[in-house]
């Protein structure tokens, strides 16, 4: 356990005090090819519809972490004439899963010195994975410093049977060493970081 | 099966095949001088060699009361619904998950990159059983099509030009792909979507156990190990004993070192942290998780003069430094592991009669030690490998009966005086009449090397001349 107090000198994967937790969160994003906004909650809907107009999405899975917020997206994006399923609805059909084009989900934790979104089993292992594109809204109370503040809290974060660090799109450099974004997991991910918290 | 490359060939036999080939010496340098490039980058504001002491002492304490963890492992994996299940070797790990797949009905696998997949030869005895198995991670996927073996840890073909891969990928993609890595790998991701999606087993290794939580920690980039154990109805982990940490807080000094050490990431775009079977009310995840902990030797090191090896979390970056590996590749090795690492383990898992010259395919660098993320010292196992080989009677009969000659000549100052004062006149003399070349058994030692001309007047006996 890493007890020494100056334990951020060590580990490239902390923040030093004097680093500003969202600042560095949306940068380290940006590094490994994430896209990122910061809002409020009143722009929220407008600009996940967007995105996933910018993306040509036509078919769209929410998961449930995204909460009481969720109804609310789901109906303007319907409005926008997307199609719209609950991700748990549609988790059990392969062939509708396969055919999505994004998923929004919400999150437990966000990361800062790693630019890491965490999400939980409870909202579904795959849901972020399958889409092309992956919209994940960040309410800004759940940037966290560092992976040992991150590993401290897990415990209590409500995972489930399984939390997964999610940093920026899958990636190979297996041919040649040439840098390849979007293998298995998704391609885009944009993170929407939420100055509020996710309500009706 | 074909041949086992370790007992059918000698390490310069099968050098001397890397060698031949052009773009191994090239690619393999290159591939690994960014690894480490990287590495020293993230770390440019950070202390790396604090970090590591860390991870070492994690480590050192874990392998010192492995039975404590492991219990402790095992009795948290069970209480998170997830069935535990022990292997003493590769044999009863094979039966192991063959059983598994057999109870599920299953017929078709998909894995996540293993190394200990691999050091048990799982997938021809699946195949056997007529399971069709299929390898997600895109180099493995590439491995398996040409029925060849990873070359490194975690680039597993680092050795293939990207004319090679398109050829195999071509073959099963039944056209002509691009010559063009993103077409490439695009290709790849379609095609293993399905097996993903039809797959009623996924395999894993497991990078981490976390004892305390009863959790595997899988560290990928391409996000395949997450899709293994989404969508299958089965997840089996493949964790060798010694992997297991005590609890979560340890994540925090042991991701940003196998992460920075193997690729120079911060992180790795996937950390997937299993703690059992889908539960009620989540929407997906396996109906069933089980752990194989497998020892084959591993048990047997506890104690011994090689137990640091067992600190091990398989990052690959020795064989990154690794002046021998930059040059033959992983293959020059004969077996799973190459490098360094794979230096010391193969004479320990598979013995002396097997794998003992390999720890010889080493300049004693310390390279290795120097940037190693738990501080194994392995040229220190490294020697220590080459003296048991001398113990346990491995050595070539010419290997012994110089060292034990050159024993005898140093363990006594008028034998050394003599013989060195012979042994350096006979050098000037071999020199002179041009005969370097032409030593007999010295003669390929000699190849790559000068003999340097010893100095008229000994050092030795100047000093007993002014004193």
């Amino acid at each position: 356990m890493p007890d020494s107090s100056r334990f951020w000198e060590l580990a490239p994967t902390e923040l030093a005090p004097t680093d500003d937790p969202i600042g560095r969160f949306l940068a380290e994003i940006e590094t490994v090819s994430g896209t990122t906004v910061r809002l409020g909650p009143a722009e929220l809907v407008g600009e996940i519809t967007a995105q996933l107009a910018a993306a040509g999405a036509h078919r769209v899975a929410l998961t449930a972490d995204l909460g009481d917020a969720r109804a609310v997206l789901a109906q303007a994006l319907a409005e926008a004439g997307l199609h719209v399923s609950d991700y748990e609805q549609i988790a059990g059909d392969r062939d509708l899963v396969r055919t999505l084009d994004a998923t929004v989900t919400g999150c437990l934790a966000g990361v800062a010195a790693t630019g890491s979104i965490v999400t939980g089993g409870l909202a579904g292992r795959a849901g972020a994975l399958v889409a092309p594109t992956h919209v994940c809204v960040v309410e800004a109370r759940r940037v966290v410093d560092g992976l040992s503040t991150l590993m401290r809290l897990a415990p209590r974060l409500g995972a489930g049977s399984m939390m997964a660090l999610q940093t920026g799109p899958s990636r190979t450099a297996d041919i040649e060493k040439t840098l390849i974004i979007g293998v298995h997991g998704p391609k885009r991910v944009h993170v929407v970081l939420l100055d509020g918290v996710l309500a009706a | 099966m074909s041949a086992d490359p370790l007992t059918s060939s000698t390490f310069a036999q099968r050098a001397r095949v890397q060698l031949a080939k052009p773009f191994v010496r090239q690619a393999v340098p290159r591939a690994t001088d960014n690894a480490v490039k990287d590495l020293h980058a993230r770390f440019a504001h950070h202390d790396y060699d604090g970090l590591r002491e860390l991870g070492r002492e994690i480590r050192s304490r874990t392998i010192a009361e492995l039975d404590v963890y492991l219990d402790r492992f095992a009795t948290a994996l069970t209480a998170n619904g997830v069935q535990v299940h022990w292997a003493a070797d590769a044999a009863e790990a094979r039966g192991h998950i063959q059983r598994i797949c057999r109870e599920a009905g299953a017929t078709r696998v998909v894995k996540v990159k293993s190394m200990a997949t691999e050091e048990i030869a799982l997938n021809p005895a699946l195949q056997a059983d007529g399971l069709e198995v299929t390898e997600t991670d895109l180099g493995e996927y590439v491995v398996q099509l040409d029925g060849d073996t990873p070359s490194h840890i975690i680039a597993p073909i680092i050795h293939k030009t990207r004319g090679e891969i398109r050829e195999s990928l071509s073959r099963v993609a039944g056209r002509e792909l691009a010559d063009d890595a993103s077409e490439l790998t695009g290709f790849a991701r379609e095609r293993l979507r399905d097996a993903f999606m039809d797959a009623d087993v996924g395999i894993s290794g497991a990078n981490f156990g976390v004892a305390e939580s009863g959790t595997v920690v899988l560290v990928t980039n391409e996000g395949n190990g997450r899709m293994c154990t989404s969508m299958p109805r089965v997840h089996i982990s493949l964790m060798g004993i010694e992997r297991v940490i005590p609890d979560l807080d340890d994540l925090a000094v042991m991701l940003p070192l196998i992460t920075g050490a193997g690729t120079g990431q911060l992180i790795t775009s996937y950390v997937s942290m299993l703690s059992g079977p889908r539960r009620e009310g989540e929407p997906d995840g396996p109906e069933s998780m089980h752990v194989v902990l497998l020892d084959n030797g591993r048990r047997a090191l506890l104690g011994t003069e090689f137990q640091d090896v067992l600190h091990c979390i398989r990052c690959g970056a020795c064989q990154n430094v690794c002046p021998v590996y930059r040059q033959v590749g992983g293959h020059a090795y004969g077996w799973v592991y190459g490098g360094p690492i794979g230096a010391v383990l193969t004479p320990l898992f598979r013995g002396q009669a097997a794998g003992g010259e390999l720890p010889h395919a080493s300049s004693l660098c310390g390279a290795c030690d120097d940037i190693c993320p738990v501080k194994i010292p392995l040229h220190d196992l490294l020697l220590r490998l080459r003296r048991q080989r001398e113990d346990v009677g491995e050595a070539p009969r010419g290997e012994r009966m110089a060292a034990n000659l050159w024993a005898w000549a140093w363990s006594s100052p008028w034998r050394y005086r003599v013989l060195t004062r012979v042994a350096g006149n006979g050098v000037r003399v071999i020199a002179a009449a041009g005969l370097v070349g032409r030593l007999g058994p010295l003669a390929r030692w000699s190849r790559g090397r000068t003999l340097p001309l010893p100095a008229r007047r000994p050092f030795s006996r100047r000093q007993d001349r002014d004193a």
